[in-house]
């Protein structure tokens, strides 16, 4: 019986991912049914006839449309701006798109409030003063976030146009505007109904922006509302209520996603495509300047406002103050097991995938894990966390559980950008040596020290995301933020709520800072050396 | 008279590209890698190079593709999918594909010619390879450009297919008047659209003929040498 012999030795092999697996698994079944136990149906009734709750979800909806249609319709022509000029900051311009996605939230929202606030340049320097608090604060926001995030979406939609459409449309004389119509829109078309999805989605599920920038219950969402029945009215019942009610709308959305949305693809590097020359003329050259003036006006002037501080007087004081040494000590210990959870669940995640791949009947279950470990993607943060404390107490642990609570949903919330980048490269590796591997007989952690020099890249960049992710978060740590876990962003948005804006944006330059060398020294010291080919 | 001179550096490879072409057909011979597509890229204006070349003494080095006088017919995707056959032969006159009654009837005069009139409400993804070559021929005598680039465009078809587009190439040719640059690899191909020929190796033209040398005895050496394998 050799064979079986051998099974059974690799299922014992599996077994430590198996039990990654299986305790992400629990810990997210025990928050939910925490969640369930906790609800009260004769109440839903009332919350269902609450006008207030409607308002909420009519609200949510209505500013979520409204960001990603802005967000679309700035993005389409920058795009296509981007796709056929070259010039001379255009690099740069990219990557200004590029860090203003994973800049972290409260940072940019310091920066719009600098920019928009009441004391703030529009209205020192033009005298212009706009109403921020409410439904413009949260669009200017929502499109700072996410119309880079668009043109990206649409650039790698321009990518699937074959170069020989260009070619033709340089001999045929093709004017933009007749190129956009014939060649761009009916490859847009594709990417505009995922895109967009996305986006209303992120923007649904927004939680510091509606915070900060609500300004009041006129202007909230389900999940503030569900931040403030748990931290201002201790109505869990209510929570839960509202949590089920969030998971269902973005369940919904989701499986929304999944039926529209592009398939994930590599970045495409847009100063590498062939792009021929097209009819030049001075209207589509207006046009152009005209929407990269547009999104440069939106993008550019948050970021320089969290700049300025380091000029300050107050930048030396604040950085020594001991408040703030206290939150970037706290934003360590959170995001640095955070992130080394995240990558260990993505391994385990990985490895478990990728022996089922291609055998048999086990062949269906990689895509099964894969969405697993997105399944945070519809149970937002706050709710798994409410539920997960929940768990813990009915266990016998109180409040002392909140670190841990802020470490396990940080790792879970970073797990589906370190699935995206780990799965790729480990299923290649599969693919590729399965039967080298198995005709030598090499398996477990000697596979992985084999491996390490092929994988350890996408390690560090995985760390390094999940590092990101976790130094930015602002949502779960609100809710368990109290006295000795106050992390930097929730320090920051402390301090713009109270208007010491000063002093916040020295707090953004620390946790920018903190963010640009915490990635760095994942990725060099993770990564290895920068490959001098690369 | 089409004259060229022109240069084009890439890493290792220096070409340098001295002739004049007659009207009527020319067939460009050459091995793989010896630059023969790269000199029509450089007519078409999808190179940039050095030098000068210029049609009926005016240069058009300089010139965007679409401004140049030369339609070119490439080996593959010169039509667009999301077009029908009639949209894609109309946009060759208007970018917009708003056209004047005068050029609706030139559009399917050009279809006529191609024999493809039955098929102008089709979309590409319905035609035959020879069909969709068709197309892109029927969009090129819209043009009326005078020079006609055509970059191994009937490779891919069967022999007695690709013999009938060869024909229809020559009689267009002959019919009005055009300048046609054939790139091929079968010195058969170059025997039967007669003319001329010509031999590309190392980035030069090495040999500018009657295409009829290659069926004489007589065989001027680089030929010989080119076809080799042949006359062994």
């Amino acid at each position: 019986m050799p064979i079986r012999f051998s099974t059974l030795r690799q299922g014992v092999r599996l077994f430590p991912a198996l039990f990654g697996v299986l305790v992400f698994t629990l810990v997210g079944a025990a928050s939910l049914a925490a969640l369930l136990h906790h609800m009260d149906l004769t109440q839903w009734w009332g919350y269902l006839q609450d006008s207030y709750l409607w308002r909420i979800i009519r609200f949510s909806l209505w500013q979520a449309l409204l960001s990603s249609v802005l967000s679309l319709l700035i993005a389409v022509p920058v795009a296509s701006c981007l796709s056929h000029r070259e010039f001379r900051g255009k690099h740069l311009l990219l990557q200004l798109f590029a860090v203003s996605m994973v800049v972290p939230t409260i940072v940019a929202i310091l920066g719009i409030v600098v920019v928009y606030g009441r004391s703030g340049w529009l209205t020192s320097s033009f005298g212009i003063s706009v109403p921020l608090y409410g439904l413009l604060g949260i669009l200017l926001a929502h499109v700072f976030f996410n119309m880079p995030l668009a043109v990206r979406l649409l650039i790698q939609g321009y990518g699937l146009i074959p170069s020989a459409q260009w070619r033709l449309a340089s001999q045929l004389g093709f004017s933009r505007g007749t190129s956009f119509r014939l060649i761009e829109w009916p490859y847009l078309k594709k990417v505009l109904p995922g895109a967009f999805v996305l986006i209303f989605m992120l923007c649904f599920s927004s939680f510091s922006v509606v915070l900060s920038l609500g300004g009041g219950p006129k202007s909230s969402s389900l999940e503030v509302a569900i931040y403030q029945a748990l931290r201002f009215e201790f109505d869990l019942d209510k929570a839960s209520f509202l949590s089920l009610l969030q998971v269902a709308i973005c369940t919904l959305v989701a499986i929304l996603i999944y039926k529209v949305a592009p398939k994930n693809q590599q970045d495409v590097s847009l100063l590498k495509a062939q792009c021929y020359f097209v009819k030049d003329s001075v209207v589509a050259r207006c046009f152009d300047i005209t929407a990269m003036l547009l999104a440069l006006l939106l993008v550019l002037p948050p970021f320089l406002a969290i700049f300025d501080p380091i000029f300050s007087s107050q930048f030396l004081p604040t950085l020594l103050a001991s408040a703030t040494q206290k939150a970037m000590w706290v934003s360590l210990s959170i995001a640095l097991p955070a992130a080394a959870l995240s990558v260990l669940l993505g391994g385990c995640f990985g490895v478990l995938a990728r022996t089922a791949m291609g055998r048999g009947w086990w062949g269906l279950l990689p895509s099964k894990i894969e969405h697993l470990g997105n399944i945070i993607l519809m149970v937002p943060g706050l709710v798994f966390a409410t539920g997960l404390f929940l768990w813990l107490r009915s266990l016998g642990f109180g409040f002392q559980s909140s670190y841990w609570v802020v470490v396990w949903v940080n790792a879970v919330m970073a797990l589906p950008f370190v699935l995206r980048v780990l799965m790729p490269v480990l299923y290649q590796q599969e693919k590729r040596y399965r039967n080298l591997y198995s005709s030598l007989g090499i398996y477990g952690w000697s596979r992985l020290l084999i491996e390490w020099p092929l994988i350890r890249k996408s390690v560090a960049q995985a760390i390094g995301y999940a590092l990101l992710l976790s130094l930015g978060d602002m949502g779960v740590i609100a809710l368990f933020g109290s006295q000795g876990l106050v992390s930097l962003p929730l320090y920051l948005f402390q301090l713009v709520g109270s208007y010491r804006l000063e002093e916040g944006a020295c707090v953004a330059v620390i946790l920018i800072s903190l963010c640009l060398i915490l990635f760095y020294l994942a990725t060099r010291i993770i990564g290895g050396k920068p490959d001098v080919r690369d | 008279m089409l004259e060229i001179d022109l240069q084009y550096d890439w890493e290792q490879f220096h070409a340098a590209y001295e002739v004049s072409i007659s009207p009527g057909m020319t067939t460009l011979l050459g091995a793989s890698g010896e630059g023969k597509s790269t000199l029509l890229h450089l007519l078409g204006g999808y190179l940039k190079g050095r030098g000068s070349v210029s049609y009926l003494g005016e240069d058009f080095s300089k010139s965007a593709p679409f401004e140049r006088p030369i339609s070119t017919l490439f080996q593959s995707d010169n039509l667009f999918p999301q077009l029908t056959v009639w949209q894609n032969v109309a946009i060759g006159l208007e970018p917009s594909m708003r056209l004047t009654d005068e050029q609706r009837g030139k559009v399917a005069w050009a279809l006529e010619q191609t024999q493809l009139i039955a098929k102008q409400d089709q979309y590409p993804q319905a035609l035959s390879g020879g069909q969709a070559q068709r197309v892109a021929i029927a969009r090129a005598l819209v043009r009326k450009k005078p020079i006609l680039l055509l970059d191994e465009p009937f490779s891919a078809l069967d022999p007695m297919l690709r013999e009938e587009m060869l024909n229809l190439v020559n009689t267009v040719t002959q019919q009005f008047q055009l300048t046609t640059v054939l790139v091929s690899h079968l010195p058969a191909e170059a025997l039967q659209v007669g003319g001329q020929v010509m031999l590309i190796a190392g980035g030069r033209v090495v040999a500018h003929e009657e295409a009829s040398v290659l069926a004489s005895d007589l065989l001027p050496e680089t030929f010989s040498r080119y076809l080799g394998v042949v006359n062994d």
